[in-house]
């Protein structure tokens, strides 16, 4: 099962790699948020207000972090629809190889690559800054096990993000439908999250909202590591955080994983 | 359950939504080596009976051992043994010709030791070496359907699927990868099992033969023994005027074995057809019974189809009279045999 994985997640890395598309689409939006919302919005909040953060741009622009983790999985879906129309996915029904190396290798390929692009949104959102425009700055001093952290957060809401797709993609036949369902969570996803809104002026039904959106999870911990006496204004630590995004990639996964294997097992 | 079959088939059944019939009762054995095929048009049932033998579709009721694997207990096992070539393209058009066979490797586990020998050497030999690193999306058609037969081989089944896997190929196409199915037969005495609704392919190509039509298998034989029951050649007269006693007529002269209506036209079997056609042409003019056309067909799959589900092979479903007088020499040539 192990090589079937490897060479299956080999497949889906070469063929992200070869469609950059994909990646600088899903780039396109936290860029554009970056460079309108993010420097529209850039009043002076208090810190009570942005979590400690510097302004509300820096604010902002760890919150477009956490984000593209939603749209660089996006295409995952999209994917397992072309597959099975154009007959790859056929191709490897037929072949001994299980629903579970199939499902991982997408999985797997398609949660490695949010790590780069959300750090090339922080670079982005950081060099703005020298720019003459609003930007990202860091008052805390990040050290390895922050890094760790922010990594770790990006990974897990991929994973989470990842495994949702999928299983929208494993039970979709039709890419236009598959693009409607995911344009109705992609912005409600972000919406009811703290990744753009000051969380402390938030009334208190959308921030108990906000409270559980695993890109909220994912963001608070990108901020606690950025932001110096960020921790005050925050009711736990990174690890609760991320124990929490862990309960929701461990949810999403079991349900695509269910959902997979009804779709690749045969056919009734 | 166990079979020395290659395929053992038994009361195989696929109903959709539990009122479409799609194969009703199917029974069939594959010999080890032989080279079997279903003869069909469109919608017969042959997809779906390939689908259920290679696992990727459960069956209503039935059963099918497969290389001594019962498919519906244990599909993976079965996998393991089977090649398929699907009718469409199923290379990843994102991967060259040798990232689809080496991917192919590892899904079939073949030795890690033997992947780079095998997959070399099916590029070449499918003729696709130049193009290996080349992504499939650039392929011709010809280049595709040489490359699923790869795909399909490169763990060397015991048993090959072969799903309608020259449609789409032009004769010369069609004619090259017949020849390299026919290599790989005689190499590692490979069953294959093929799907086709070209008369001629199945002609050249099969063994042994099952027809099939509305999901029922009304014949099966080699095809020598399916012509031989039509009964000789056929001479379809076709009178000016309908008259049902031009029926009479023919069916009173001297060494006619049979007479059958068909579309306002008669079939006449008989053994030597070009030597009675002047007797009866001559028997309906002194009956006062004018004609419009005659012609003769020595007994091909046309007329086998046509003796056991009671209808012309559907020639839209197949390639045009230019385009299978073409390929019937070529594939006839390709397997070294002559027809009938």
């Amino acid at each position: 099962m192990m090589r079937q994985l490897v060479a299956l997640t080999r497949r889906e890395l070469l063929r992200i790699a070869r469609n950059p598309q994909a990646i600088i689409t899903s780039l396109m939006l936290p860029i554009l948020y970056l460079l309108l919302f993010g420097q529209g919005f850039n009043f002076p909040y208090p810190s009570s207000d942005i979590s400690g953060a510097p302004n509300y741009f820096s604010y902002f622009a760890a919150g477009m972090a956490g984000f593209v983790a939603v749209t660089a999985t996006l295409f995952l879906g999209a994917n397992v629809i072309f597959d099975r129309l154009f007959g790859v996915l056929k191709r490897n029904s037929a072949t001994p190889a299980s629903a579970t190396s199939i499902f991982s290798s997408r999985l797997l390929a398609g949660s490695v690559q949010p790590i780069g692009l959300a750090f090339l949104v922080l670079g982005l959102a950081a060099l703005l800054g020298h720019l003459g425009l609003a930007g990202l700055t860091v008052t805390a001093s990040l050290g390895v096990v922050g890094a760790i952290e922010i990594v770790a957060a990006i990974i897990i809401l991929s994973l989470m993000f990842a495994s949702l797709f999928l299983a929208i993609g494993f039970s979709l036949q039709q890419p236009q439908t598959y693009f409607a369902v995911v344009n109705a969570i992609n912005l409600p996803v972000l919406l009811t999250s703290a990744a753009l809104y000051p969380f402390g002026r938030l009334p208190w039904w959308l921030k108990n909202i906000a409270s559980y959106n695993p890109v909220t999870l994912a963001v608070e911990v990108i901020r606690l590591n950025l932001f110096a006496g960020s921790g005050s204004y925050y009711t736990y630590t990174a690890g609760v955080y991320l124990a929490g995004l862990g309960a929701w990639a461990v949810a999403m996964f079991v349900l695509a994983v269910l959902l997979a294997r009804r779709a690749l097992a045969p056919a009734k | 359950m166990t079979s020395t079959e290659a395929i053992q088939v038994t009361g195989l059944s696929k109903t959709y939504n539990q009122t479409v019939k799609a194969v009703d009762q199917i029974a069939f054995s594959v010999h080890p080596g032989e080279a079997f095929g279903f003869l069909g048009p469109n919608g017969a049932g042959k997809t779906t009976t390939v689908a259920m033998l290679t696992g990727l579709l459960r069956p209503t009721a039935g059963t099918a051992i497969v290389d001594g694997v019962d498919v519906f207990a244990n599909p993976t096992l079965v996998k393991k043994k089977i090649g398929l070539v699907f009718q469409e393209s199923t290379a990843d058009s994102d991967l060259s010709g040798r990232e689809n066979l080496e991917l192919a490797a590892a899904l079939f586990d073949v030795p890690r030791s033997e992947t780079r020998a095998r997959v070399d050497g099916l590029l070449e030999r499918m003729q696709i070496g130049d193009a290996a690193d080349r992504l499939t999306k650039t392929y011709s058609g010809g280049m595709r359907r040489r490359l699923e037969l790869a795909v399909g081989i490169i763990h060397s089944p015991a048993v090959l699927f072969l799903d309608e896997p020259t449609l789409g190929l032009d004769p010369q196409g069609r004619a090259g990868f017949w020849r390299y199915v026919q290599e790989l037969r005689k190499e590692h005495g490979m069953t294959v099992f093929l799907t086709t609704h070209y008369l001629d392919e199945a002609d050249g190509i099969c063994d042994r033969l099952a027809i099939i039509d509305h999901g029922h298998i009304v014949a099966t034989g080699t095809p020598s023994e399916l012509k031989d029951r039509v009964g000789g050649d056929v001479v379809t007269i076709r009178p000016a005027q309908p008259d049902p006693k031009v029926e009479t007529v023919l069916a009173a002269v001297p060494g006619v074995l049979s007479v059958t209506p068909q579309d306002g036209a008669y079939r006449v079997k008989c053994p030597k057809g070009d030597a009675l056609i002047p007797v009866l042409v001559e028997a309906c003019y002194k009956a006062g019974f004018g004609l419009s056309g005659v012609s003769l067909k020595r007994p091909s799959l046309d007329e086998v189809f046509l003796e056991f589900t009671g209808r012309e092979f559907r020639e839209d479903e197949g390639a045009s009279a230019t385009d299978r007088a073409v390929r019937i020499g070529q594939v006839a040539q390709a397997f070294g045999r002559g027809r009938r």
